[in-house]
């Protein structure tokens, strides 16, 4: 079962329906009016504790240092996004998320970057520094002289904020205005590859790159997504990857606009690179699949989910046990690009009381599941594909039927989107389907991987 | 010696003996051979025969002149031996003379064999296709999903045929609907065959481009049947109608290329195995890994060569972009 992320930014859609339609305010009778009361209750208990005054106090200290990013398309002068953004330095350095000014950055010349504040002051923003792998970007308030800033946390930056502590996510979500929002740390996200913190509280659309912060203040992280399968499931990004960036945007070289694309894909081939020597670090184990064995990966944040067609009604011609294993892992570049996946699927086929053509047939019809690859529309190539019969080598393994699927990215040298099938030869009326897709991995990484993939389908006895 | 006047389908409309050592032609009455034709004078031709008693056809100095049959310059006098075709004014004469050598005997075929042969060629259709849908069962057998695909294989063969057969009726004179019938029966195995070649040969050598433009020999195939078909309903005008036929089979195969490569320049080829046969089907040698990668490699250059071309826009842009 996939889990189901989404980045919060108020995209177009979101953004047309707050703005153009009329006020949606429930009638006092409808279930959503009622649904909200239990909740009003709560509030109002907790203010009896205190605890709301925090959250005011934080709000008011933090005001003047939030901003909304919005991204403009240059010729109509309208926003396409929206996001939100806080000032970290007295020369007006402020941090986002990389997916709220994307656009800007792959396309400098159709849209720009503005910033609304609280106070409704509103300019131009310059974009410094991105960093595509934690999605955080490093943006200039011109002018901003006499504006206060946030603070990072130090207990954030060493990784040692306790787990229950109260914290608070500021933004501008559903551009209905800039809010303040309670919830509790819940400390870094097991079994994620990418360090994320998550947090228990609603975060919405357009509250992206929003700061959120410790009762002092100061910051502990950064809004940017939510489970959409579940409630009040938010993630921030640790403090510490802003202030690391900021730190890169005030010491290097300034990000040129026109080779920003140049940057992202030298940002995700970094990304793809570190990904698989991390796989390669965690090593590898062999799983049992019938009476084949398969390549599984030891890392914690390969999850693995089991499906099989037993219990389905009518009794199954072939019975087919899956084993998928996800990293879970996306990096966004933009809108049209969520790329850094890797899956591993291994499906046992028997016959029930099919013959060798039937079996075959049904083969047929299981491996072209995924047709023409994972999206991308024009932003990939076209795919590409080879097939062949191979024998890995060895006394235990099988021959096998294999095919190699490729397509490239256009804007990104040197990255690709790949499809590895292996379809085990050696017996008519079983078969191990294996797959392995990698989405924005090198050639070298990915025949390396490959290569590994086929060469562990083996016998189990 | 014999005069044969051509009706403008060039079919025989009159045939006259003519025993004098000279024979006359034109509109007039008091000719051998009378032709009604506006454009030919009242006496148009003499035929006669040469010193060497070959036939020769003269102008009597008509208006519109005399023609080979097959050309297109006009001439005084024309001698018969090789081509024994006149054209004057809009109407074909032949002439013959007794030794003229005439086709073999053609066997009759028995009035029913046509219907004997397209029953037992339909058993063996039905029979083939039978056994294929039981090969390709994947879910639990019903009547409907042996039928329904039977009949409409049926009906379509039997409108085949019958467009066909009336087809025949209107040039030749005679529907000959189990000869029609015969030839679709016999067709439509060909064609079922190539189908199941294409798929085995393609999995045998692991040879996808086999399978992605099988097509083309479909498309092939149905030209050679309507050339059957032709055939079958005469020889005459075969020449215009086969053109018209190849014509049709071309632009439909070239369609198909067409739809083909523009798939594959938009979405590519398909990350799947592809039809799959019993592993003993396997003709194509076991490559190592190493080969299999190198192979593979070609994808690489394919697609980085793709990505320094423009997207193709196109028939399917559109069901393209909305991923």
């Amino acid at each position: 079962m996939p889990s189901r992320i989404s980045l919060v930014t108020a995209g177009l859609f979101a953004a047309s329906v707050a703005i153009s339609g009329p006020p949606r305010a429930a009638p006092p009778d409808s279930p959503a009016h009622a649904a909200s009361r239990p909740d009003a209750v709560e509030a109002q208990a907790g203010s009896q504790a205190g605890l709301s005054s925090t959250a005011e106090r934080v709000y008011e200290m933090a005001k003047p240092r939030i901003l909304q990013v919005r991204t403009l398309l240059q010729a109509a002068g309208r926003q396409t996004t929206l996001g939100s953004g806080f000032l970290v330095s007295v020369d007006g350095y402020a941090i986002t998320n990389y997916h709220v000014v994307s656009q800007f950055a792959l396309d400098p010349r159709t849209y720009r970057l503005e910033y609304l504040a609280p106070d409704g002051a509103r300019g131009p923003l310059s974009l410094l520094a991105i960093d595509v792998a934690h999605d955080l970007a490093v943006v200039r308030v011109d002018h901003a002289a006499g504006l206060p800033w946030f603070e990072f946390d130090p207990r954030a930056l060493a990784g040692k904020l306790p787990k229950g502590e109260r914290i608070y996510a500021m933004g501008n979500p559903l551009d209905l205005g800039f809010t303040i929002i309670e919830g509790t740390n819940n400390g870094l996200v097991d079994k994620s590859y990418d360090e994320r913190i998550h947090f228990s509280g609603a975060i919405n659309p357009g509250m992206s790159g929003g700061p959120v912060t410790a009762a002092d203040g100061r910051i502990v992280g950064v809004n940017v997504a939510k489970r959409l399968d579940g409630e009040q499931v938010g993630f921030l990004v640790p403090a510490r990857f802003a202030a690391a960036l900021l730190e890169r945007a005030r010491k290097g070289p300034p990000l040129v606009l026109d080779k920003a694309r140049e940057e992202v894909g030298r940002q995700l081939d970094g990304w793809q690179a570190a990904f698989y020597e991390a796989l390669r670090t965690q090593g590898f184990r062999s799983a049992e699949y019938g009476p084949y064995r398969g390549l599984e990966s030891s890392a914690p944040w390969m999850t693995c989910w089991a499906a099989t067609n037993a219990d389905q009604i009518p009794k199954p011609r072939t019975a087919v046990n899956t084993t998928r294993c996800s990293s879970a892992t996306g990096v966004f570049v933009s809108d049209r690009i969520l790329t850094g996946r890797v899956d591993l699927t291994y499906s046992y086929y028997k016959a029930i009381d099919l013959n060798a053509f039937q079996f075959a047939r049904e083969l047929s019809q299981r491996s072209g599941g995924r047709l023409f690859g994972p999206g991308g529309g024009k932003r990939l190539t076209e795919q590409e594909c080879r097939d062949d019969f191979v024998s890995t080598g060895g006394a235990d393994t099988p021959p096998l039927r294999a095919t190699w699927c490729m397509r490239a990215y256009r804007e990104f040298e040197g990255l690709y989107n790949v499809t590895l099938l292996a379809l085990t030869q050696d017996r008519s009326r079983e078969a191990l389907l294996a797959q392995l897709t990698m989405q924005g991995v090198s050639h070298a990484n990915a025949v390396a991987l490959g290569r590994r993939f086929l060469e562990a389908i083996r016998w189990a006895r | 010696m014999w005069i044969e006047v051509l009706s403008r389908y060039g079919e025989v409309a009159a045939r006259e003996r003519v025993d004098a050592a000279e024979a006359r032609v034109g509109r007039a009455f008091d000719n051998d051979v009378v032709v009604d034709d506006p454009h030919v004078a009242p006496h148009h031709l003499r035929i006669y025969r040469g010193e060497d008693g070959e036939l020769i056809a003269e102008d009597l100095g008509s208006v519109n002149g005399m023609y080979p049959e097959h050309g297109a310059k006009r001439v005084p006098r024309l001698p018969l031996a090789g081509e024994p075709g006149i054209r004057i004014g809009r109407t074909t004469l032949r002439v013959h003379d007794g030794a003229h050598p005439v086709a073999p005997e053609r066997p009759l075929t028995p009035p029913r064999a046509h219907a004997e042969w397209a029953m037992g060629l339909a058993a063996a259709l039905l029979a083939l296709l039978l056994l294929l849908q039981w090969l390709t069962l994947t879910t639990e057998p019903s009547a409907n999903v042996v039928l329904l695909p039977l009949l409409g294989f049926a009906t379509v063969l039997a409108l085949w045929s019958g467009v066909w057969a009336v087809l025949s009726r209107v040039f030749f004179g005679q529907a000959r609907f189990s000869l029609q019938l015969r030839i679709a029966l016999t067709a439509s195995i060909a064609l079922v065959l190539w189908d199941q070649l294409a798929e085995s040969l393609a999995f045998s050598f692991a040879w996808r481009e086999m399978a992605e433009y099988a097509g083309l020999g479909t498309w092939a195939l149905l030209a050679a049947t309507c050339y059957a078909h032709l055939h079958a309903i005469g020889p005459r005008h075969m020449r215009a109608a086969m053109g018209i036929v190849l014509a049709l089979m071309a632009a439909g195969a070239l369609l198909q290329y067409a739809t083909q490569t523009e798939t594959r320049n938009l979405l590519g080829q398909r990350a799947s195995l592809g039809e799959l046969r019993p592993p003993a089907f396997r003709l194509a040698p076991l490559a190592t890994t190493d080969e299999f990668f190198e192979r593979a490699g070609s994808t690489k250059v394919k697609v980085d060569r793709a990505r320094t071309r423009e997207p193709s826009g196109g028939l399917l842009s559109e069901f393209e972009n909305r991923d």
